[in-house]
């Protein structure tokens, strides 16, 4: 093998300024929006006010006669042109429910904001006024809104042929964990109450879907994280083939999940191109992004311990209320949330029950975590209660039940086989970042005035890359490298960017594998025309498959661009190096010839020196993940994860005990996602997280009336932290890297949501230790921080 | 509702008040557009004419005599806090200016004149101006005419319709041994407040010789407290009465708002402790790190 660029030339590992990020910054990115074309129309949906309601009639002849509108239809019509959306996930699958899915309401709506009817016109506000002009004639209906109501006996069913509403039940089950109960020497108990909090992207979702007349086709320029998938559905949906469509995705101000597909409005608005023949745009507005719920879920966490401290059996009965039934794949979240219980503990006796519940509110998507964020939310304020019960640190709690760095590969309770860590190591060196022995210190002097300081941490096990059997959701993905005849680098992935900057990453590692600088590099993500078929972005695979994949592909290209300079040069190819974009040989002395030289003979001289290969310099490859296992074990379970990214979240907060105000003060993580490729992209993905996780914590929620009308429908009402309320986030990594993925990556940018959000509900429990309050009810507003303390006031008087 | 809508920019305040008068309900009247734009962008609102006062000489500018200072109501937030006429004569209006949220873009472009007459109770230019007694004059059809800030939010709910305009906002200049405060209590950096309180005092001596609270974020409209403070005049500042003064205020409020941000019960209580927080800043008595609102 031929030596590339010196190590020290190595662009991976370093961090490298995001080569994406630049039109972002300046406002030169193309985002779906700003794609426009001649004849572009305009789409309006109206959506039910109500949350349950018969259908009877719905009137759109006022709609249509205003100038300017080219159709108007309602659900029926649709229905006749469609079939019912494709599932991402189908819960059939897994022994769940399923039903059709139609693109807009049919005789019957099933939650707030379901579409109901559509217009086209001329413009937005034209398409927006004719649809205040369709009468529809609603008999509304007893909503079934609240989780626990919807399970209790004659609940009346949401999707009228079920018998009841549990679109899934799983129970993860391991051990004795009735006998470990029975011999326990201590039990814990928490209720947690997760509410509905979503992710918000600066840019909501935009479909324009363009009718191409010369081929009879669709082009979608469509916000989506998987344009391959969705181009299937999209087929299936529009009784279409598959060839006859095209998505491309282009820039993404934010995904996070929610652009994976299932959305009614994807077919919708191609079925409107299909049926005008010209080019239909659809701008989600913020009230509608609000509609994608995620998360909401209630827990009864029971821990059993012995005398030591040693967890020895884990019980969780929960409950998550996932909304109306959807093509996207958000109820995959709940059942995400068992299976990566018991997290990082080595507790084997597990009893987890997972009840996924249809209601009327509007449904879930993916959100970032996927379920996993809530199983570290669960968990980590249980641990905490423990350790509070014991009067142990919650250090030393963790540290007793942690699976230590030596049980790895470690097989789970839930059939999951974690690949490395050190979780400990993780823990020990996130406190040190945050300087957890002075912040000790700060804490009981401002006691001594008066003032709630809490450190909280918590630990978030990040299952990424994941798969699953007989679906979209696939493990692997490949890489396309073109080499060009004047030696600039074209890479095509099949792993799209949610605004990551996955390609920055990728084109790191394809320059250090080509031995090339990094500027002579371009990734092309996201056109389904261009790109080799794959899998788009979820679950923080876009480096380990993306990555992977285009490591293959530039090593295979490598050989050829070697054979092609030794043969040029007249020299064995081991004799070779690269510098600075000049290949010399040892066996040649002053001999040379550049990197651009080699790669225009290897086009034009494919009869004499270029014989010795194939031309073009072009190479597709695939990565497949090893760890990944979909041949079940003797239980009938299998690992869908390659690998287990972990980290530890630490917050330190002040309590305003007066108002019920929470200031953070500080906040630092340590993070294990395997080889950093480039550290100012994972730390980035960090800062985000932290800001999720407390936002979520503290503020962001999405309410619902008892009827089930949205009540949060801007962010007046959602709010999201800022600047201003963040601290810098004190980072450290501590890699222990996967042993099976190249360079031993295990993926990175979705974690954190849950970690975080847990180490702020335990820094606020931490503060009120003095005042006896304890809560585990989410978001902390203020005024339920300052209901508890009154609550522990008032009790202590009646004492 | 109108797809097609006018949009008039008369140049002066006869032809705006004709304009006004000539037009339906139908007719909108626009400045910086930081209240009503968003409305319009969302669909709720489509007005038939946007009557932009933007071209308005009179309604520009500071002016400063000696017993009142004259704001006109296309002042920018960002110039109430820093012109100086305000800055030195009406320290309060320019520290509660500079707690608005929105950003630079609401703070260049937001006006005075907007924000008062959008009476939306959480808003930060109400309670400040409330609390400094300030009056305001309109006009309309029937002529010019002069009135309390106070008056006009009990004969309100909603702004002015469309028959008037605002011109003038009149405060008188605050001594320099006026003491005030403002606190602004809100949940994150990004939230509306949930309770704004805005205090002046005076002092004779150590004797606080006059005491006046307006409190925003808690009800429909601003609550004035003033005589209900009456008890404490005469008498020293210590904490038990910056308890009584927080009581007083609280049991101020009688129907309290209930929003995302906090439940009523949380909100009546709050308005008693963000008052109480605003007199210790006036006092000087409120430590740094719990004054940041
Ligand atoms: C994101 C955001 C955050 C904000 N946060 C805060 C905050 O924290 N605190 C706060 O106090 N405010 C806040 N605001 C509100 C903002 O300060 C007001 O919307 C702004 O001051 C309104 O002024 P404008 O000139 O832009 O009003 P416009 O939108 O032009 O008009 C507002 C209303 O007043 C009428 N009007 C305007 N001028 C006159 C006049 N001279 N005579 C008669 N009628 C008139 C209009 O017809 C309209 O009904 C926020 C706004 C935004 C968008």
């Amino acid at each position: 093998m031929t030596k590339g660029k010196k190590p020290s030339e190595s662009y991976v590992g370093k961090s490298v300024r995001a080569k994406e990020a630049r039109a972002p910054l300046i406002g030169k990115a193309k985002y779906t929006n700003d794609y426009s074309f001649e004849g572009q129309l305009y789409a309006y949906i109206l959506r039910s006010p109500h949350a349950a309601a018969k259908i009877n009639s719905v009137d759109l002849s006022g709609a249509k006669k205003i100038s300017g509108v080219h159709l108007a239809l309602c659900g029926r019509d649709v229905f006749e042109h469609t079939n019912g959306i494709t599932d991402h996930l189908n819960p059939a699958i897994f022994g769940g429910k399923s039903t059709r899915l139609p693109i807009m309401a049919v005789d019957e709506a099933w939650c707030y904001g379901q579409p109901v009817a559509i217009v086209i016109a001329e413009d937005e506000r034209t398409a927006r006024y004719a649809a205040s002009r369709i009468q529809v004639d609603y008999t509304p209906k007893e909503p079934v809104v609240d989780a626990e109501k919807a399970i209790a006996k004659g609940a009346r069913s949401v999707v009228p042929e079920w018998d009841d509403n549990v679109l899934i039940y799983v129970p993860f089950m391991n051990g004795d964990t009735q006998a470990a109960f029975d011999q326990a020497d201590k039990i814990v108990t928490t209720d947690v109450k997760i509410h509905r909090f979503s992710s918000q992207p600066m840019e909501t979702r935009c479909y324009n879907a363009v009718w191409e007349h010369d081929t009879e086709s669709i082009t979608l320029y469509g916000t989506c994280q998987n344009p391959h998938p969705l181009r299937l559905v999209l087929a299936e949906t529009l009784r279409m083939n598959e060839n006859k469509i095209r998505i491309i995705a282009s820039t993404i101000g934010g995904a996070f999940g929610l652009k994976m597909h299932g959305h009614p409005e994807e077919p919708l608005i191609c079925l409107m191109t299909k049926l005008i023949r010209r080019p239909v745009k659809w701008v989600e507005n913020r009230e509608e992004c609000l509609l994608i719920g995620a998360r909401e879920q209630q827990h009864k966490v029971e821990m059993a311990f012995d005398s030591d401290g040693n967890m020895t059996g884990l019980r969780d009965h929960f409950l998550a209320n996932i909304g109306a039934p959807s093509a996207c794949p958000g109820w995959g979240m709940a059942f995400l949330t068992g299976l990566t219980m018991p997290g990082p503990y080595k507790v084997e006796n597990i009893d987890v029950h997972m009840n996924a519940v249809t209601t009327n509110k509007p449904s879930w998507n993916a959100a970032r975590g996927y379920g996993k964020e809530s199983t570290a939310i669960a968990l980590e304020l249980a641990m905490d209660n423990a350790a509070r019960q014991f009067g142990i640190s919650p250090i030393d709690l963790r540290l007793k039940n942690f699976i230590t760095k030596e049980q790895f590969p470690y097989p789970s309770p839930t059939g999951l086989v974690y690949d490395s860590g050190d979780y400990g190591g993780v823990l020990l060196k996130a406190l040190e970042t945050i300087g957890y022995e002075d912040w000790k210190d700060k804490q009981k002097a401002a006691l001594a005035e008066g003032r709630h300081i809490g450190i909280g941490m918590a630990f978030e096990l990040t299952p990424e890359g994941g798969t699953i059997p007989g679906t979209m959701v696939a493990g692997y993905d490949s890489s396309s490298v073109r080499v060009g005849p004047d030696g600039t680098v074209r890479v095509l992935t099949g792993i799209t960017s949610p605004g990551t900057h996955n390609g920055t990453a990728i084109a790191q590692i394809v320059a250090d594998e080509l031995g090339i600088d990094m500027d002579r590099i371009e990734v092309l993500q996201g056109d389904t025309n261009s790109s080799p078929y794959g899998f788009g972005n979820y679950s923080g695979r876009s480096t380990i498959v993306g990555g992977g994949s285009a490591a293959l592909a530039a090593k295979d290209v490598r050989d050829k661009i070697n054979a092609v300079a030794a043969a040029l040069l007249e020299v064995e190819i081991d004799t070779l190096s690269l510098s600075e974009g000049v290949f010399s040989s040892s066996d040649n002395g002053d001999a040379t010839v550049t990197f651009a030289e080699v790669c225009y003979a290897s086009y034009t001289r494919a009869y004499d020196v270029a014989m010795c290969i194939d031309p073009p310099l072009e190479a597709t490859r695939t990565f497949k993940p090893p760890g990944i296992s979909h041949l079940p074990d003797e239980n009938g379970r299998i690992n869908p994860y390659p690998s287990y990214s972990n980290a530890v979240y630490v917050v330190v907060c002040e309590v305003d005990t007066e108002t019920g105000k929470i200031d953070l003060l500080s906040l630092a993580a340590a993070h294990d996602c395997g080889k950093v490729i480039n550290p100012i992209l994972v730390e980035g993905q960090v800062c985000g997280a932290f800001a999720m996780g407390l936002g979520g914590a503290l503020t962001e929620d999405v309410q619902y009336d008892a009827n089930g009308v949205q009540l949060t429908k801007s962010f007046k009402d959602y709010v999201m932290l800022r600047m201003a309320d963040m601290p810098l986030v004190g980072m450290a990594h501590h890699d222990s890297p996967n042993p099976d993925n190249y360079l031993g990556l295990k993926g990175a940018g979705e974690a954190g949501v849950g970690g975080s959000a847990a180490a702020l509900v335990n820094a606020v429990n931490n503060a009120l230790e003095p005042l006896e309050v304890v809560i585990h009810e989410m978001p902390l507003t203020p005024s339920r921080v300052w209901s508890a303390i009154q609550n522990a006031n008032n009790s202590e008087g009646v004492k | 509702m109108s797809l097609h809508p006018m949009y008039a920019r008369p140049r002066n305040l006869e032809q705006a008040s004709e304009l006004l008068a000539s037009l339906s309900s139908g007719a909108v009247i626009i400045a910086g557009g930081q209240e009503i734009m968003p409305y319009i962008n969302y669909g709720v609102m489509m007005p038939d004419v946007y009557v932009d006062i933007g071209g308005i000489d009179a309604l520009r500018g500071v002016s400063a005599e000696t017993d009142e200072v004259s704001i006109g109501p296309l002042t920018v937030h960002r110039d109430i806090q820093n012109v100086e006429e305000i800055v030195e004569r009406l320290p309060l209006l320019a520290y509660a200016a500079k707690q608005i949220g929105g950003g630079m873009q609401v703070h260049n472009r937001g006006t005075i004149g907007g924000n008062i007459v959008a009476m939306h109770p959480l808003y930060d230019v109400a309670p400040a101006l409330l609390a400094l007694e300030a009056e305001v004059e309109l006009l309309s059809e029937k002529g010019s005419q002069r009135m309390s800030l106070s008056e006009l939010q009990d004969l309100s709910n909603h702004g002015l319709g469309t028959s008037s305009i605002l011109t003038k906002i009149l405060v008188k200049p605050m001594s320099p041994t006026t003491l005030w405060g403002y606190y602004k209590l809100k949940n994150s950096a990004g939230a509306y407040g949930s309770a704004n309180a805005a205090v002046v005092i005076q002092l004779d001596g150590e004797n606080i010789k006059s005491i006046r609270v307006a409190i925003g974020a808690a009800t429909e409209k601003v609550v004035v407290v003033s005589g209900n403070l009456d008890s404490y005049l005469g008498g020293p500042y210590s904490s038990e009465v910056g308890l009584a003064i927080q009581k007083t205020c609280s049991d101020a409020i009688g129907e309290p708002l209930s929003d995302q941000q906090g439940d009523g019960v949380w909100r009546k209580a709050m308005a008693g402790v963000a008052a109480r927080r605003a007199t210790e800043m006036a006092l000087g008595k409120l430590n740094n790190s719990s004054s940041k609102g």
